[in-house]
C-alpha cells in the first residue's frame, strides 16, 4: 500500500478554489516532488495533509488509514513531520531545547508524572538529551548545541529545522521549501544528505521545491500544480520539459513555450493528468541507484 | 556547509560544570542567603509574619509565571484564585474557635489546590476561544466578578463576617508557620523545575511562541493550554491556602472591589518586574513586593515621615511598583531575572559571566524587544 | 380589563430601569468612546483611560473649590482646566510611555498602560485635597433647583441628561472625524501600517499624539461628568474601580473598533445592570447583593457575545 495517497482532495476560502481536485500518491521510500508556480496551491496542500486546513473535499489516506480530519499534532503522532515555508522553530529557544522539544511525541512519560520528577521521568530526559545528540552530529551541527536561535545563520536554521523534523521520528517527512535561501553549492549537498537520510532512516518524503536540478537529482516523482489545479505528473526530467509546464513558470501559451525548449514535441513524453496514461513509477528507490546499479 | 554559524560571544552555555573546590565557594555563598531566608525571621517576630506573607505572593509570583511566563496567557484576575484556595480552606476546615487537627488541615490545603484548579480549568477552556487582549478583559472581569459574586455569598463568608482559620498545633508559632509556608513554597518551586526540565515546559514554550509548530511537533495545543492554567491555578489556590491560616481568617474584604483590583495589578507588576519566564527573578520580585510596605514603614519610622507614611501607604506603592514596571518594560525587559541570572547561573555550576545570550535572548523574545535574526 | 391594568403597571417598573439603566449607559459610553479609540488607534487597550478621567476631576475640583495656593475660578473654567490637564497628561503618557514602545507586542503595551494607570493612582493619592469629595454638578452651578423630569413617578435628574447629551455629542463628533476629515483618516492609515504611513507624508508621531489628546480629552470630560455625587467623587482609582471593567465590557460589546459601537454597548450595558437589578432577579440566591447580581450579568453577556461573535456587535475584526 501507499504511504500517502490524496484522493480529489480540494481546499476553498470564499469564493477562491486554492486546491482543486488533488490526486497525489507517495510511495515507500520514494521521494517525491510538488512543484508549480507561486501562488499555485502547494503549501496549502501540505498544511491540508497535515492537518493544518480543513478539506473541503477529498480525502488524505496514510498508510491505509484515512486521516482527513484529524488534527496537526494527532498526524504528527501518527509519524507525518513536516517543515514550514519561513522556517518554524520555537524561536527563544536554544538548539537542544528544539530538538527535545521536538521528540515530545517519543517523550515516554505522561504530563503529570513529569511534575514528579521521578526516576523514569530524569532517566527518559537523558535519553531524548541522547537522541537530540545523535542528530545534532548526522547533520553536522554539534557545534551549535546550546546556541540560542537567534545567533544562528539562515541555512543553519534550515538545517536545524530538518532535524527537529527528524526528532519527531516521522515516517513520512513533508519538506515545504527546504532549498530556499540556499545557492547552488548549498542546495546540492542538501540533495545529498536527503538521499542519505532516506538510506539510513528509511524515510519517505514529499518535497514542495522550486530548485530543479534539487528536483532532478532527488526525486523519483514529481507533480506540477498550476492555480490548484494538477498540471502534470510523472518523471522529473520529462516533466520539466513540459511545454504547459514551461508555460506555467514563464508564461505565455504551451506552443510558444515548446518553441524555446529544445525538445521536439514528439520527444516530450509526458503524462497528461489523467491517471491512466501515467508512466510506470521507477519504485521508490530514486534514479540515482537506477543509474549507478 | 552552513555550520559556519557566527559566534557572537565566547559564552557557551554549556561548559563544563564546577569542581569541587568552586562548590565550596558556592556553599559559603549561599550561607548569608540561607540566613536571611530561614534565621533573620526567627529573631522579630513581625518580620516572621511578613516573611510567610513573601512566602504567599513567591507562589502567587511562581502561577503567574506559569501562566504568562511559559504558556503566554495573561491574567488580570489572579487574586480570583488566591481567593478561592483561601475560601476553599477556610470553609472546608471550618472547625469555629478550635485549632483543627492536622488531617483536617491537610485536608483544607488540597482542596484549596483542587477547586482553584478547577476554577482556572474553566477560565482555560474560555480562553481557548477568546485570546489576547480580549482574554485580558475576560480574566479582569472574571477576577472582579469572582470575588464580588461568589467571595460574597453569606454562606461562604461566615455572613459577611469572615470564615475563621485557625492553625492547627503543630503550626500556632509564627515561625514553625513560616517554615511550613517555605515548605510549601519549595513543593511549588520543585514542581516549576520539573515543568521547565521536562515536556511539559517544552510544550508550554512552544504552544507560546509558535502554535503551529508545536503542533507540528505533536503537542496538543489545546490541552497543554488548559494544563497552564491547571497548574497555575493550583499554585495559587496554594498559596491561598496558607494565606487563609496566616491571617487566619477568610474576609472577602481582602479581594473585592479595590483591594482585590489592586492585588490583581501588582500580580501582573511582580511577574514583569520579575522578569518573564524566570523563576528566580520573580521569587524574588514577588518577596520585594510584599515587603515594601513594611520596608518603607520601618524607613519612614525611623525618619520620622510615619504619619504621612501610613496615611499614604497604597499610593507609594503604587509609584514603586508603576515606576518598576514602566522601567522593566522600556528599558530591561529580562526583569529582575535578568539581573540575577548571572547569580544564578553561578549557583547552579557554571561559571560566572556577565554575558548570557539565551537568557536575554529568551527575555527579549518573551516581550518582544527584537526580532531573532534568521 | 385586567391584564391591561395589569401590563400598564408594568410599564412603569419598567421605565424606572430603563431609565437609571440609560443614565449609568451614558456613563460607560463615555469612558467606553476614548477606549475605542485607542484601541482603534493603537490597538491596545488603555488601562489608565479611567485615569485620565480622574485627574481631571481633581484639577477641576481644586480650582473650582480653591485649595491652597490654587486660586478659585468660575466653574466653567475649572472644568475647561480639569480637561486641559488630562490631555496633557495623556500627552505625556504617548511620548513616554507608548512612542518607545511602538513596536512591540500589543500586550506589552497593555502591560505598559497599566502601570500608567498605577502610577497616576499613586500621584494623585499623595495631592493634598480631601479624596473622598465630590464635583459640583451642573445644576448646583447654575443655581437653579435641580430639573428633574418625573415621568409616571420616575426621576431623571439633568446631570444624567448632562451626560447622556454630551456622550451623544461626542460619539457623532467622532464618527464624523474619522469619516470625513484628512486627521481622523491619518490615524485610521496609521493604525494599520504606520510605515506606510509615513511614506505617503503622515508624520506618524504627531498624529500618534493628536490621537492620545484626542482619547485625553474624552476622558476628561467623562471624568468631570462622573465625578458627582451621588455615586462619584475625586477619589484615586474610583473611576477606574468602579467604571473601567464595565466600560471596558461596553467597548467590547459594541465592538471595540467602532464608535457607535461604544455608544450602543454602554447603553446597553448600562441596561442590562438595570434591569439585573431589578426585582426581576433571575438568579436565585444573589437577591441580596444587587451589585454581584448585575454584575454576573454584564460578565455573563459579555461572555457570550465574545464567544459567539468575538469582534462584537459592530465591530469589524475579531
Amino acid at each position: 500500500m501507499s504511504v500517502l495517497e490524496v484522493r480529489n482532495l480540494t481546499i476553498r476560502f470564499g469564493g477562491l478554489t486554492a486546491v482543486d481536485g488533488l490526486n497525489l500518491t507517495v510511495n515507500e521510500w520514494e521521494i517525491v516532488g510538488l512543484m508549480g508556480p507561486n501562488g499555485a496551491g502547494k503549501t496549502t496542500a501540505f498544511n491540508c495533509i497535515t492537518g493544518f486546513y480543513k478539506a473541503d473535499e477529498g480525502t488524505v489516506v496514510y498508510r491505509g488509514r484515512d486521516v482527513t480530519k484529524l488534527p496537526p499534532h494527532r498526524k504528527a503522532a501518527l509519524g507525518i513531520g513536516r517543515t514550514f515555508q519561513n522556517v518554524g522553530m520555537v524561536k527563544s529557544e536554544t538548539v537542544l531545547e528544539n530538538l527535545l522539544t521536538a521528540q515530545h511525541i517519543k517523550a515516554g512519560y505522561g504530563a503529570l508524572t513529569a511534575l514528579t520528577g521521578v526516576g523514569a521521568v530524569r532517566q527518559r530526559e537523558r535519553d531524548l538529551h541522547a537522541h537530540a545528540d545523535a542528530i545534532l552530529e548526522l547533520l553536522g551541527l554539534t557545534e551549535v548545541r546550546n546556541r540560542p536561535l537567534g545567533s544562528l545563520s539562515y541555512g543553519t536554521l534550515k538545517l536545524l529545522e530538518l532535524g527537529c523534523a527528524l526528532a519527531t521520528d516521522p515516517d513520512l517527512l513533508l519538506l515545504d521549501e527546504p532549498s530556499s535561501g540556499m545557492g547552488p553549492e548549498e542546495a546540492h549537498e542538501l540533495g545529498d544528505r536527503l538521499l542519505a537520510l532516506r538510506k539510513e532512516l528509511g524515510v519517505t518524503m514529499l518535497l514542495i521545491e522550486h530548485h530543479v536540478p534539487l528536483v532532478a537529482a532527488v526525486c523519483d516523482y514529481v507533480y506540477v500544480l498550476n492555480f490548484g489545479k494538477l498540471l502534470a505528473e510523472g518523471d522529473p526530467d520529462h516533466v520539466r520539459s513540459h511545454p504547459e509546464v514551461v508555460a506555467a513558470y514563464l508564461g505565455g501559451e504551451a506552443p510558444e513555450a515548446l518553441a524555446e525548449t529544445e525538445v521536439p514535441a514528439e520527444q516530450a513524453e509526458v503524462a497528461v493528468a489523467t491517471p491512466a496514461a501515467a508512466p510506470t513509477r521507477s519504485g521508490g528507490r530514486g534514479r540515482r541507484r537506477k543509474e549507478s546499479a | 556547509m552552513s555550520a559556519d554559524t557566527q559566534l557572537l560571544t565566547g559564552y557557551d552555555a554549556g561548559a563544563a560544570r564546577a569542581r569541587f573546590g568552586g562548590w565550596l565557594a558556592r556553599a559559603a555563598a549561599s550561607l548569608p542567603v540561607l540566613w536571611l531566608v530561614l534565621l533573620l525571621p526567627r529573631h522579630a517576630d513581625d518580620w516572621t509574619n511578613n516573611a510567610i506573607f513573601a512566602a504567599i505572593y513567591a507562589m502567587v509570583g511562581l502561577s503567574m509565571n506559569v501562566l504568562v511566563g511559559y504558556t503566554g496567557q495573561i491574567s488580570l484576575g489572579q487574586q480570583a484564585f488566591l481567593g478561592i484556595g483561601a475560601l476553599t480552606a477556610a470553609n472546608v476546615v471550618h472547625t469555629g474557635t478550635n485549632a483543627p487537627d492536622p488531617f483536617t488541615f491537610a485536608l483544607g490545603i488540597v482542596a484549596a489546590v483542587a477547586i482553584s484548579a478547577g476554577a482556572a480549568l474553566l477560565l482555560g477552556g474560555i480562553a481557548l476561544r477568546i485570546r489576547g487582549l480580549y482574554l485580558a478583559l475576560v480574566t479582569l472581569v472574571f477576577g472582579a466578578v469572582t470575588a464580588d459574586a461568589i467571595f460574597t455569598i453569606p454562606a461562604l463568608n461566615g455572613n459577611d463576617a469572615g470564615v475563621s482559620a485557625y492553625r492547627p498545633s503543630a503550626l500556632q508559632s509564627n515561625y514553625s508557620y513560616y517554615l511550613f509556608a517555605l515548605a510549601m513554597v519549595g513543593i511549588c518551586l520543585y514542581v516549576d523545575v520539573w515543568i521547565r526540565r521536562s515536556k511539559v515546559g517544552r510544550g508550554l514554550i512552544a504552544l507560546r511562541d509558535n502554535e503551529l509548530v508545536a503542533s507540528a511537533y505533536g503537542i496538543n495545543v489545546l490541552g497543554y493550554k488548559l494544563l497552564g492554567f491547571v497548574l497555575s491555578g493550583a499554585m495559587a489556590g496554594l498559596a491561598g491556602g496558607v494565606f487563609a491560616f496566616w491571617s487566619q481568617e477568610f474576609s472577602d474584604k481582602d479581594f473585592t472591589a479595590a483591594a482585590g483590583f489592586n492585588k490583581a495589578l501588582i500580580f501582573v507588576v511582580m511577574v514583569v518586574v520579575g522578569g518573564l519566564g524566570n523563576r528566580a527573578g520573580v521569587v524574588a520580585a514577588a518577596a520585594f513586593f510584599a515587603l515594601i510596605d513594611p520596608l518603607l514603614a520601618g524607613l519612614a519610622h525611623h525618619t520620622g515621615w510615619l504619619n504621612y507614611y501610613t496615611d499614604h501607604k497604597a499610593y507609594i506603592s503604587n509609584i514603586i511598583g508603576a515606576g518598576l514596571l514602566l522601567q522593566t518594560v522600556i528599558f530591561n525587559p529580562g526583569g529582575l531575572g535578568q539581573v540575577l541570572r548571572p547569580f544564578t547561573r553561578w549557583f547552579a555550576g557554571h561559571r560566572f559571566s556577565l554575558h548570557d545570550d539565551h537568557g536575554d535572548a529568551a527575555a527579549a523574545a518573551l516581550v518582544g524587544a527584537g526580532d531573532v535574526r534568521a | 380589563m385586567h391584564e391591561l391594568a395589569g401590563s400598564f403597571s408594568t410599564q412603569i417598573n419598567l421605565l424606572t430601569p430603563i431609565v437609571s439603566g440609560i443614565a449609568n449607559g451614558a456613563a460607560y459610553g463615555l469612558l467606553g468612546l476614548g477606549l475605542v479609540l485607542l484601541y482603534k488607534s493603537n490597538r491596545i487597550f488603555n488601562f489608565a483611560q479611567g485615569e485620565f478621567a480622574t485627574v481631571a476631576a481633581i484639577v477641576a475640583y481644586v480650582f473650582d473649590r480653591g485649595t491652597g495656593w490654587v486660586p478659585k475660578v468660575p466653574y466653567f473654567a475649572a472644568i475647561a482646566i480639569g480637561v486641559a490637564t488630562a490631555v496633557l497628561v495623556a500627552i505625556a503618557t504617548e511620548r513616554f510611555v507608548i512612542r518607545p514602545l511602538f513596536h512591540r507586542p500589543r500586550v506589552v503595551l497593555v502591560v505598559a498602560t497599566v502601570g500608567v494607570a498605577l502610577f497616576l493612582m499613586g500621584i494623585e493619592g499623595i495631592l493634598p485635597y480631601p479624596q473622598t469629595a465630590s464635583l459640583r454638578t451642573i445644576s448646583d452651578v447654575l443655581n437653579v433647583r435641580s430639573y428633574a423630569f418625573k415621568v409616571d413617578g420616575v426621576v431623571a435628574l439633568d446631570q444624567d441628561l448632562a451626560k447622556l447629551g454630551a456622550l451623544t455629542v461626542l460619539a457623532v463628533a467622532a464618527f464624523v472625524f474619522f469619516r470625513y476629515t484628512a486627521t481622523g483618516t491619518a490615524i485610521l492609515a496609521v493604525s494599520q501600517d504606520a510605515t506606510a504611513a509615513r511614506v505617503v507624508g503622515i508624520s506618524v508621531e504627531r498624529i500618534s499624539m493628536t490621537t492620545w489628546a484626542i482619547a485625553g480629552l474624552l476622558g476628561g470630560v467623562a471624568g468631570v461628568l462622573l465625578a458627582v455625587p451621588p455615586a462619584g467623587s475625586v477619589t484615586p482609582g474610583s473611576i477606574t474601580g468602579l467604571t473601567l471593567t464595565v466600560a471596558f465590557s461596553a467597548a467590547v460589546l459594541g465592538g471595540m473598533t467602532s464608535l457607535p459601537g461604544a455608544f450602543l454597548g454602554g447603553i446597553l450595558i448600562g441596561l442590562i445592570e438595570a434591569f439585573a437589578n431589578a426585582d426581576h432577579s433571575f438568579v436565585p440566591g444573589l437577591n441580596s447583593l444587587p451589585t454581584a447580581q448585575a454584575e454576573v450579568a454584564v460578565a455573563v453577556v459579555l461572555l457570550l457575545i465574545l464567544l459567539v461573535r468575538p469582534r462584537g456587535l459592530l465591530g469589524q475584526e475579531a
